[in-house]
């Protein structure tokens, strides 16, 4: 078949990746996004490759075959470490992180260039339920209360307004589990006045967040601290990318992600610091003070950086003698809103390097097995649990914006308790410095 | 007089729309991450528009078919207009009305209108609050770029940007009017909803009014808003910078220098601050800038009396 030079073009264009993220992956969508030749984005609409990785759980396959036919023809998916819909014939299964990057650019190539044809639907191009509505304009009833046109409520004003008493009608939609802004695995049932949250019920729980093994692996012996505090770093880092991209910052983001594959016990991010203060351009991108505060009751069951962004000096490193010997103090902020939560991150991605420096010096290795301070919170016989009902309680309120920085703020899933397997396991730092 | 006064500045009007949209995308991806992840800049975004151009354009579920058909091309339009309204000489203008600054001010409104259509046709949660968003902005933006505007016409004594441009011959209005361009300048990342001011087509509404766009009208969509930066670039440059004024080069290539130095900078601005917040950002608005508008238009008039 012959190529048109539009096609042969169109293949030098970068890969659009919508990632649907499943349970238990390692850091791949950071991979990813500092891969060359991919660009990830946020809706299914705008990409050409769909790539699906992890477990996705039986519930959630009905979801995920929405999402699939969302994209736009030509469009392929690529499934990793999980099982393809029966319905594709001929899917593409790449298993091994290092063939990821190269292997989703290579079959945008292929759609373009037309040696690979466009996946067919999954679903019927039809309304999720059938048209029940009347009058002309599909307004959806008599006279002007409407009616459930398509199984759904017109919008109209159910609830009072929450901000400045300025009443609209209210929108009810659900988002999620595939939803980039939001934890893995997430759905959420979300009402809407204007642009603010009047109500957010998870449907859905997010899946359980992983840590880097070497969290477990201190579970198990002691474990040189200088490693545990790079980690610990990387996470942050991470989280603060995720959160930046969030804000509207990718320049600062993929700055902030690529310091991850750079960690050594020598680092230290002044200088990212410096850019995200200067000026007061971070205030300008954050929430107004007080706004996703949480209370210390949320605060201590939600555990680790969030509970000291609240001046709780909680932290089970405290009761380390070896961390006790390098000098180590839970750092702590005191408003406990989202701003708080955000610095909190840059505070203690700073005290991990000094740690890590430290202990690198001193040879140090950690002191107690029993209890572990995890990124997510603390780890002893308890262990954080899925937290997720709790933005029920803060994000109302909010604009939409802020409910979204809110909602990058907090590590609402439970830990995972079991260590990644293979492939993920090596899907750490490394391979991001690498890319 | 058919070939100067119609056919060329008509033909201006189109080239810089197209080949300043390719110069937009180039300069974004330079001043993004200085490095080349995505293969060579130069070729990157013809790359991109061409995959655009192969792709399914998508519908939602039941849009407002008119508008969401025609607001990509409704914007571009209205950078098209105002592109025609840029004086390049005394004599080569698209449209030399004497109203040309009240014709950019209702582009400016228009702009408004047609990004509301874009998010609320389609019919979308996120897209519907993209275009809140843009209304609530659009509204703060407005008065502004009206005083500022009214500002480098006083010392003209003319609404006509050929006027406004023949009036800098002895001083230059960012030097004369010195809060002029700074405010305009963010009058024009509101119009264009960029960086900081793009509260429509953001990330945390994954894409805004354009969360549902695919293939070519997500294309005329892009090209329209880079189009529309330019636009505002040459009309910067117009009011603010002499327009064509200045020594040894012809008119049109100062012109082009100037506007190329506005665009710069605000896709500089673009890259380097975060998004603000929707409600410090009309804080900052009516709060601080509306008045700034005031006190520089008050200035304008007093520097136009005594230079009188």
């Amino acid at each position: 078949m012959a190529v048109s030079w539009q096609r042969r073009l169109a293949a030098h264009a970068p890969a659009a990746v919508f990632l649907a993220e499943g349970a238990r992956i390692g850091p791949l969508r950071e991979t990813l996004a500092l891969s060359p030749g991919i660009r990830l984005v946020d809706t299914p609409r705008h990409a050409s490759v769909l790539l699906v990785a992890g477990d996705i759980p039986t519930g959630w396959r009905d979801d995920l075959r929405r999402v699939h036919d969302q994209l736009p023809a030509p469009f392929a998916s690529v499934w990793c470490c999980c099982e393809p819909f029966e319905a594709l014939h001929d899917p593409i299964r790449i298993d091994t992180l290092e063939a990821l990057p190269q292997g989703v650019a290579e079959t945008h190539r292929e759609l373009m260039l037309g040696k690979r044809d466009s996946a067919p639907r999954l679903q019927p191009d039809e309304p999720p339920n059938p048209w029940e509505g009347l009058g002309d304009d599909g307004h959806g009833g008599e006279g002007m209360m409407g009616g459930t046109p398509y199984g759904r409520p017109m919008a109209m004003n159910m609830q009072d307004d929450l901000r400045d008493g300025l009443t609209l009608d209210t929108l009810t939609f659900r988002l999620g589990p595939f939803h980039s802004g939001l934890p893995p695995g997430l759905q959420a049932e979300i009402s809407l006045q204007g642009d603010l949250v009047q109500a957010w019920t998870v449907t859905r729980k997010p899946f359980a967040s992983v840590v880097e093994p070497i969290f477990h692996a201190a579970r198990q012996a002691p474990v040189p601290i200088a490693e545990l505090e790079l980690s610990r770093a990387r996470h942050h880092l991470r989280r603060l990318y995720r959160g930046l991209l969030v804000a509207g910052w990718p320049r600062l983001a993929e700055r902030t992600l690529s310091l991850t594959g750079q960690l050594s016990p020598n680092s230290d991010i002044t200088a990212l610091r410096r850019s995200l203060e200067r000026g007061g351009l971070w205030r300008l991108a954050l929430p107004e003070p007080g706004r996703g505060v949480l209370d210390e009751a949320q605060v201590r069951e939600l555990g680790g950086p969030a509970v000291r962004a609240a001046g709780i000096d909680e932290d089970l490193r405290s009761h380390d003698a070896h961390y006790r010997r390098l000098g180590f103090a839970p750092t702590c902020r005191d408003a406990g809103d989202t701003a708080a939560r955000w610095r909190q991150w840059l505070d203690e991605i700073e005290q991990s390097l000094w740690l890590a420096g430290q202990a690198a010096r001193h040879d140090l290795k950690t002191a107690e097995t029993d209890a572990v301070e995890t990124p997510r919170g603390p780890w002893t016989d308890a262990f954080p649990h899925d937290m997720s009902d709790l933005l029920g309680q803060v994000l109302p309120g909010l604009e939409w914006g802020e409910a979204m920085l809110t909602l990058a703020s907090l590590d609402v899933s439970a830990l995972d308790l079991h260590p990644l397997e293979e492939p993920w396991q090596r899907s750490t730092g490394d391979r991001e410095g690498r890319a | 007089m058919i070939l100067d006064q119609l056919i060329l500045p008509w033909l201006l009007a189109w080239l810089m729309v197209g080949l300043g949209a390719y110069l937009v995308a180039v300069l974004d991806r330079l001043l993004a991450t200085g490095s080349a992840r995505d293969g060579s800049v130069w070729l990157a975004p013809l790359a991109s528009a061409a995959w655009l151009m192969t792709q399914q354009a998508t519908t939602t579920e039941a849009p407002d078919a008119p508008a969401w058909r025609l607001a990509p091309a409704l914007y571009l339009a209205l950078a098209a207009t105002g592109l025609a309204l840029v004086p390049w000489s005394p004599t080569l203008v698209g449209v030399d009305l004497a109203t040309s600054l009240v014709l950019w001010g209702s582009l400016e409104a228009l702009a408004t209108v047609v990004i509301f259509l874009h998010g609320w046709s389609a019919n979308a949660h996120l897209a519907l609050i993209g275009a809140y968003r843009y209304v609530a902005l659009g509204l703060s933006y407005l008065l502004i770029s009206m005083f500022v505007l009214i500002g480098v016409a006083l010392p003209a004594e003319s609404l006509r940007l050929t006027e406004v441009v023949a009036a800098q011959t002895s001083l230059w209005h960012v030097v004369s009017q010195p809060l002029g361009l700074p405010l305009f300048l963010m009058v024009g990342l509101g119009l264009t909803f960029w960086g900081p001011l793009d509260l429509a087509d953001s990330t945390d509404l994954s894409g805004g009014t354009a969360v549902e766009r695919s293939g070519p009208p997500r294309l005329v969509w892009a090209l329209a808003r880079a189009a529309m930066l330019v636009a505002f670039s040459a009309i910067a440059a117009t009011a603010f910078l002499g327009g064509w004024l200045g020594p040894w080069l012809p008119g049109p290539a100062w012109l082009l220098i100037k506007s190329l130095a506005v665009l710069v900078a605000l896709l500089w601005l673009g890259r380097r601050l975060p998004r603000f917040a929707p409600e410090r950002c009309v804080t900052l608005m009516w709060v601080v800038l509306l008045p700034l508008s005031f006190i520089d238009l008050i200035w304008a008039g007093a520097v136009a009396l005594w230079m009188a």
